[in-house]
């Protein structure tokens, strides 16, 4: 009897499809984060954003960051957001938490005064927004709050770190298990890392690979190798945590293909192969790494409504997933606003 | 990269079976044990006869990696260190303080480019006045190409009331140190550096504002060819100078020449009536950008940089000067200010 007892809990099914399906799309949901939203992204994607400098890819990974630490709801009040921690590692060094201060609270403004329906106006005192405000509802143009205890709590999820060269990188990325699973630990779920310029130290690397003593043996520090272990390191994180990898890269090599998007279409139709708009430098390990790109460049201006001067626009285009269609956006105080 | 046996003294666990066991493996610095897998290290310790006091010592190492790392600051902490360290300093223009929003900022890395007679070293000079006198503060500045002049500095602490003391007292504040190659300037750097880690709580006169005038001088020698030398060191200048710009608080101001289209300029009659100091090629590397545009003097790569960078332009005609944004952190590119030459202080 044991023994049927036995071979029919080994055929019992652990659990039906639809069950499977519930918690898979529960534990690695799939996150739209504005402006990559035009293709849904799962935890275990790392997405690769290609553009020279200066670009927009800091702003459009700082508003992604935005979607991922705002909660779903707060106080009745509607964001839309993930209520993950982000983990942004600049290797470039330019981060400025002013701008992300900024378009927090931009966000939290333009949520409240949505979600309140009432219409409130905005104080402007000399071209600096005044967000703050007393509640004072007797008076007669009343000011906008917005939550800062919800503010604070947001800031807290972003956890910002710099490395200045490979080697701090290589270090943070292996004690990096720890550090999440000590956040965890308070309750908070890892969403996002983001990495600012996976590029930053290319040339300092390429100078350590020609320099590098030949021993057999022993593993030098060449560009292919750091570049191996940083896959490695991150692919160990993602087997353990459920996280989408952002990464911008900045373009090295100057463009040598015709800037003019007419002119890319063309030459795009007349050619079988599908050439890449940019020079790729990074070794194969990260290319085959990397399972979404992306790819901005400048397109011209935006000339405002509003008579104010013109903003630079830019072309946001998928080249991985290939999509035929190509955003434009441009990037004003709010932060990133697709055009068209 | 210092071999593993210098921690023995302070780790007595790597003793010499644990270092024979990483250097069968080719570990014998710890930067080697940053690019070897951990976790095959500890499967193959497993085999070892010692197997638990290897796997120990491994842990130790990864715990004295961590502890050199930096912390990981949430966005409150950054904020709250950029309000209390991070002040902005007044670039001794009002002009551009209003376009930049106060001036220049501690901590960020401020390029400014422009053609020849410009007016840049006039306006690192301005700045660097403004910021012993208002400030306070010490101003280091690196001149490559003896541009620098104490006379002009003087006139530009405002005041004729300004007496002899203080101007001693302002002009004291600055120091002035001549670098030629790239070299040197690693040295200088790396010196003051060490200099600045071992200060004890001077508040009075610390470091503000370092000038490097002009950094183009510097790298272009450097540049060229297809090698990864020359931009190499170009981005490990830029890190040393964005590491002591954060670390220690100070706003940095390099100066960067661009290079003009100086053939097509001179097919160009209209250009050639216009703007005449365009045509002076002494300073300039010339070559031809695409489409006739102009080029960065420093590549592609250089662009990465810099936090902000400023462009100015001077126009004869009207004897004035722009100064526009190229690129900020947190401000929309495009904006501009336009101002009268004028040789005293605003």
């Amino acid at each position: 009897m044991r023994e049927h007892e036995a071979a029919r809990d080994w055929i019992r099914s652990d659990e039906t499809a639809k069950q499977m399906l519930s918690r898979v799309l529960g534990d690695r949901a799939f996150l739209l984060l504005p402006p990559l939203h035009r293709v849904p992204l799962r935890a275990g994607n790392v997405v690769e954003i290609t553009g020279s400098s200066p670009t927009a890819k800091t702003q459009i990974l700082i508003q992604a960051a935005i979607a991922c630490i705002l909660p779903k709801t707060w106080n009745g009040v509607h964001y839309g957001g993930l209520e993950k921690l982000v983990l942004f590692l600049d290797l470039d060094c330019r981060f400025d938490v002013m701008r992300l201060s900024d378009m927090l609270k931009h966000r939290l403004l333009e949520a409240n005064r949505i979600g309140n329906g009432a219409w409130w106006q905005l104080e402007e005192s000399s071209g600096v927004k005044n967000c703050r405000g007393a509640q004072d509802k007797s008076k007669s143009k009343s000011k906008i709050v917005y939550d800062e205890e919800l503010y604070v709590s947001c800031m807290k999820r972003f956890l910002y770190l710099r490395c200045y060269d490979s080697l701090e990188l290589l270090s943070s990325l292996k004690t990096l298990h720890y550090r999440i699973r000590l956040q965890e630990a308070c309750g908070s779920q890892v969403g996002v890392l983001m990495i600012d310029s996976i590029g930053a130290f290319h040339w300092t690397d390429r100078l350590s690979s020609s320099l590098a003593l030949d021993k057999n043996n022993r593993k030098s520090l060449s560009l292919t190798n750091v570049v191996e272990t940083i896959v490695q390191e991150m692919k160990k994180l993602m087997r353990v945590h459920s996280l989408v990898v952002i990464a911008t890269k900045a373009t090295i090599y100057e463009e040598k293909y015709p800037t003019n998007e007419n002119n890319r279409k063309l030459s795009s139709n007349n050619d079988k192969a599908q050439q890449p708009p940019f020079r790729e430098f990074m070794p194969s390990s990260w290319q085959a790494f990397v399972t979404h790109k992306i790819f901005i460049r400048k397109s011209g201006d935006h000339h405002q409504s509003s008579g104010q001067q013109s903003l630079s626009a830019y072309s946001l285009e998928w080249l991985q997933p290939q999509l035929s269609s190509i955003d434009r956006f441009i990037v004003d105080d709010s932060g990133v606003v697709i055009v068209s | 990269m210092a071999p593993l046996k210098h921690l023995e003294m302070e780790n007595p666990i790597i003793d010499a079976c644990f270092r024979d066991f990483c250097s069968s493996h080719g570990i014998l610095t710890v930067e080697d044990f940053l690019i070897h897998d951990l976790y095959e290290l500890a499967a193959f310790a497993e085999r070892q006869v010692d197997a638990d006091r290897l796997k120990e010592g491994i842990t130790v190492m990864l715990s004295l990696v961590e502890v050199k790392c930096r912390p990981w600051l949430n966005g409150m902490e950054l904020l709250e260190d950029l309000q209390r360290n991070k002040q902005t300093l007044s670039s001794g223009d009002n002009g551009t303080d209003s376009l930049l929003q106060g001036g220049l900022r501690e901590g960020q890395v401020t390029e400014l480019v422009g053609p020849s007679s410009s007016g840049k070293t006039q306006f690192c000079m301005q700045a660097a006045a403004s910021v012993a006198e208002k400030q306070e503060g010490s101003v280091f500045y690196i001149d490559t190409g003896n541009s620098f002049s104490a006379r002009r500095i003087a006139q530009f602490i405002c005041g004729s009331s300004a007496a002899a003391v203080l101007r001693k007292r302002v002009l004291s504040r600055i120091s002035c140190h001549t670098v030629y190659d790239i070299y040197t300037m690693f040295d200088t750097l790396q010196g003051l550096e060490v200099a600045l880690r071992s200060q004890m709580n001077v508040n009075e006169c610390r470091l503000r504002l370092l000038v490097v005038d002009s950094i183009s001088s510097l790298i272009t020698p450097i540049l060229g060819g297809s090698g990864s030398q020359g931009r190499a060191l170009m981005v490990a200048l830029g890190y040393l100078l964005k590491k002591l710009a954060h670390e220690h608080n100070i706003a940095v101001l390099v100066l960067l020449k661009f290079r003009g289209i100086g053939c097509v300029i001179l097919l160009q009659s209209s250009f050639f009536l216009i703007s005449p100091s365009v045509l002076k090629v002494t300073n300039y590397t010339v070559g031809a950008g695409e489409n006739g545009k102009t080029k960065p003097a420093l590549g592609e790569t250089w662009k990465s940089i810099p936090h902000v960078r400023l462009m100015l332009s001077r126009d004869n005609r009207n004897n004035s000067c722009t100064i526009s944004i190229l690129k900020h952190t947190s401000m929309l590119s495009g904006q501009t200010v336009t101002r009268k030459d004028n040789q005293q202080c605003l």
